[in-house]
């Protein structure tokens, strides 16, 4: 028993904000149809952000969030408009639009590091309060990250099942000519996309950096459970990327806690999902993208 | 040997550059004619890298140099041969994300084990002990000739591509590469195709990992980053990932521009080299692969020219 | 003309059955067949409306199309039985079942004669072993390309098939270049000009003198008139009517419903 309340505990708290990334990152993947490897990048830039405002102008951890969000949402859609939207104008292939994500993901990572040097940055915040769930103890911090990863899931899925934008945000996706007869702005809604899908990634570097330290290696180390979750859960859409992201923290910290090794736990994570996508086959092409 | 009028700097950037053009060959086999993006390289390669060094180091061999060292390279070869089939029978029937995850798992599989097996691989502390299967008098002339012998051995995957050019084998691929359901239903076994592509350049990506491990003679785990793959990746998009000298081209271009010309030729404050350059490096490579891939996609070279090819073996 | 051609008995006709197959898109069914046998006769032609479902069916012979439910046999000349839908894609042209397609299809990085060699080259010359084969492989098989490309006249084989109809022709010389012992042709006159479809027709009235089974789809329905010594007519996802082509000619409804009076 005491297992299963500790994985659960702190399988949620502690990976909480690589369901908002995964969130994040489907988003774009489903509704964009493009594999952006630089979503790393974007949750790195999240941490950033988030250390700069902290640091120069002494905001608290939750008021970073909103210069966070807001400016990787930037990053995002600047991205977008300098060298996707550019690329898919000269009808790159898809092979090659990966390989051009490669790229950015590489010159935005060492970019980073070129500027802010080797030493790790942190948030200044005070040490969190511990607080006791089901007998774990939890920092503060990531009791908030669960409930704001909780409430900006619902959000999107709201924003996206139910609103006005939302409706416009499928549409596109499913048929772009059709959606452009019917009144629709591709660029301005895809622009949204790729703006909403930035904001989700930054907030969950904020998190991940706050939770640990920031470095320009730390949106890259969550990069592949990210393509691993959206992959095996994407089929079932943003709900199954949900699922899937949380079952993978509370299995994760579990394989963690019986190894004493996350290495172990990442390693099993990679196998079990790969065989999984493996098994699946070729249905999931036809089923991943909308 | 006196070799002093020989930078020591010069070797290694020499060694770094023809190591990289042999991995950007081999990567020219799956990118440029099969269209697989192997995102992996440095799996593959670090698998033929710690197999080489564990097998040759922990292992207490009844007989010395030179078979321990033609045992070891055999048996690393071997694996990285076997990852490859592994990896390629995972992609032959996905399309391009599954081929992305897979390589890419993989490659941060081999960096995960390379960390928690320390007692095989020393972990974040390093495998020191491995050395040139041969004696000379300085460690200098040994680098050297080993620089000599993996360029020969370069060379060597450089004609068995060119002829893959000239083979029915390189028409299977590049027809595999162009249009696969086609191919399919001309007979082509692709599925099988791929497997065994991957095996055989997975296995020479190892077979140059050990060379690289000897040459080096220390493993570390910065070995496993993803720098490697992006160096063999960015010379043969830049110079021409459809053409057999695209990847020596673009790895002269970009690694030996940075591990030639900037490391042994510019006067630059010592720390940069340290510190900057390498970061710089990466910084321009990343971008240079956009930049190709969005204005000249078939790089230097353009794209190949199968009806000059044709001409020149069948002409009339 | 079809009466040409002397139709050998139905045993022994390399022959495909088709048994309760099926196949839907998003819900709507295109293919249901309950049980069809093609190859009965030397060269049957597969006609219908638009979305009657004639290239679906087709693609899912060659598993370009997954099935829904159903088994596609081949019954080889030699009479034994294959299961096609449990083979993999590939093994099919080692079968002999060969389609060439209705949309254009090609590799565009190989030139004309690249395409040919290619189609003609066995496994065995196309492993990375064998390096050096190129030249053995050009020899044994530039006698047949040569025919092919003499009797068609393309422009210029060693470079790359240029116009649409080139690449539509260079399509079903690779089919014939495998040798087929069944042949589905999906609209092989289309886009091609009338003296190409004259010997497009030539060829493969030779072929099925040959004994191979040629089943052809097709819109010109002049060239199936001409061709056909059995006809389907599909509808609505199956084969609502089969004869020889006269008295699908003479059939009212399906000239009222679907090919209207000018084709008679």
């Amino acid at each position: 028993m005491d297992l299963i309340t500790q994985s659960l505990v702190i399988g949620l708290s502690e990976y909480a904000p690589l369901v908002l990334a995964a969130i994040g990152f489907a988003l774009l993947y489903r509704l964009t149809g493009l594999i952006n490897v630089a979503y790393a990048e974007t949750i790195t830039l999240g941490a950033y952000f988030g250390v700069w405002a902290n640091t120069s102008f002494g905001l608290d951890f939750y008021a970073v969030l909103i210069p966070a969000g807001l400016l990787a949402g930037l990053v995002s859609v600047g991205t977008y408009l300098l060298i996707f939207r550019p690329a898919k104008h000269r009808s790159v292939g898809a092979l090659e639009m990966i390989i051009i994500s490669f790229g950015l993901s590489l010159f935005l990572r060492y970019g980073l590091q070129l500027v802010f040097g080797y030493p790790v940055r942190f948030f200044e915040v005070p040490p969190p309060d511990t607080v006791w769930v089901l007998g774990v103890g939890v920092a503060s911090y990531r009791i908030i990250g669960v409930a704001s990863v909780a409430v900006l899931a619902l959000l999107l899925y709201w924003f996206i099942q139910r609103s006005r934008w939302g409706l416009q945000i499928r549409a596109l996706a499913s048929d772009e000519d059709l959606a452009q007869v019917s009144g629709i702005r591709p660029l301005v809604v895809t622009m949204l996309i790729w703006f909403i899908a930035g904001v989700a990634g930054g907030l969950a570097g904020a998190f991940f950096g706050v939770a640990s330290s920031v470095a320009p290696l730390l949106g890259w180390r969550q990069f592949l459970p990210i393509l691993l979750i959206v992959l095996v859960g994407g089929a079932w859409g943003i709900g199954g990327v949900i699922v899937v992201g949380v079952a993978t923290g509370i299995g994760l910290a579990a394989m963690t806690l019986q190894t004493g090794q996350v290495l172990y736990a990442q390693l099993l994570l990679i196998v079990a999902f790969l065989v999984i996508l493996k098994w699946r086959g070729r249905r999931l092409t036809e089923s991943a993208k909308v | 040997m006196n070799l002093d009028w020989l930078n020591a700097f010069l070797i290694s950037g020499l060694f770094e550059v023809v190591v990289v053009i042999g991995l950007a060959l081999l990567l020219h086999l799956e990118l440029g004619l099969a269209r697989i993006a192997n995102f992996g390289v440095v799996g593959f390669w670090g698998v033929g890298m710690y197999a080489y060094g564990v097998l040759y180091v922990q292992v207490d061999w009844p007989f010395g140099d030179p078979w321990q060292f033609l045992v070891c390279l055999a048996l690393a070869t071997l694996a990285a041969g076997v990852a490859g089939l592994l990896v390629g029978w995972f992609i032959a029937d996905l399309d391009l994300d599954g081929v992305l995850v897979g390589t890419l798992g993989f490659a941060t599989a081999v960096a995960i084990v390379a960390t928690t097996e320390q007692d095989w691989t020393g972990g974040a502390l390093g495998l020191g002990g491995l050395r040139f299967p041969f004696d000379l008098d300085s460690v200098k002339s040994e680098e050297l000739v080993w620089l000599l012998i993996t360029a020969a051995v370069v060379a060597a995957i450089l004609f068995v591509v060119w002829r893959v050019h000239r083979s029915p084998y390189g028409r299977s691929l590049i027809a595999l590469g162009a249009n696969e359901p086609l191919a399919r239903s001309l007979g082509k076994p692709t599925f099988r195709s791929k497997i065994w592509l991957f095996a055989l350049a997975s296995a020479g990506m190892g077979f140059i990992g050990a060379f690289y491990g000897i040459m080096v003679r220390f493993l570390e785990l910065s070995n496993l980053g993803v720098e490697i793959t992006l160096a063999a990746m960015v010379g043969l998009v830049l110079g021409g990932s459809a053409r057999v000298w695209g990847g020596v081209v673009g790895v002269l271009l970009t690694v030996g521009l940075f591990d030639i010309v900037i490391q042994s030729y510019l006067p630059l404050p010592r720390d940069w080299y340290t510190q900057t350059i390498p970061v710089m490096r990466e910084v321009v490579f990343g971008a240079t692969l956009i930049v190709v891939l969005l204005f000249r996609p078939l790089g230097i070279l353009g794209d190949m020219r199968r009806d000059k090819l044709m001409r020149k073996l069948h002409g009339e | 003309m079809a009466s040409d051609v002397v139709a050998p008995a139905a045993v022994g006709r390399p022959r495909i059955r088709i048994q309760g197959a099926a196949k839907s898109f998003s819900g709507r069914v295109v293919v249901d067949v309950d049980d069809l046998v093609l190859g009965n006769h030397p060269i049957e032609g597969l006609i219908g409306p638009n979305g009657a479902g004639k290239t679906t069916l087709m693609r899912m012979i060659m598993h370009s199309t997954a099935l829904d439910r159903g088994t596609i046999t081949f019954i080889r000349p030699d009479g034994r039985e294959v299961v096609l839908s449990s083979l993999p894609a590939h093994e099919l042209a080692h079968q002999g079942v060969v389609k060439s397609n209705q949309v254009i299809m090609d590799f565009d990085k190989l030139t004309i004669w690249d395409s040919l060699l290619l189609a003609s080259t066995e496994a065995r010359y196309e492993q990375p072993y064998r390096l050096f084969s190129e030249r053995a492989t050009f020899e044994r098989h530039q006698e047949e390309i040569r025919h092919y490309l003499d009797f068609f006249g393309f422009s210029d084989p060693m470079g790359f098939a240029m116009s649409a109809g080139e690449k539509k022709l260079l399509d079903i010389v690779r089919c014939l270049l495998l040798k087929p012992t069944f042949l589905l042709l999906d609209e092989p006159t289309a886009g091609l000009p009338d003296d190409l479809t004259e010997k497009v027709m030539e060829v493969i009235k030779e072929l099925a003198a040959g004994g191979t089974s040629v089943v052809i789809v097709e819109h010109d329905l002049n060239v199936i008139w001409s061709l056909c010594d059995d006809v389907h007519f599909m509808a609505e996802g199956s084969v609502v009517l089969r004869g020889d082509p006269q008295s699908i000619r003479e059939n009212h409804t399906v000239v009222e419903k679907y090919l209207g009076e000018g084709h008679v």
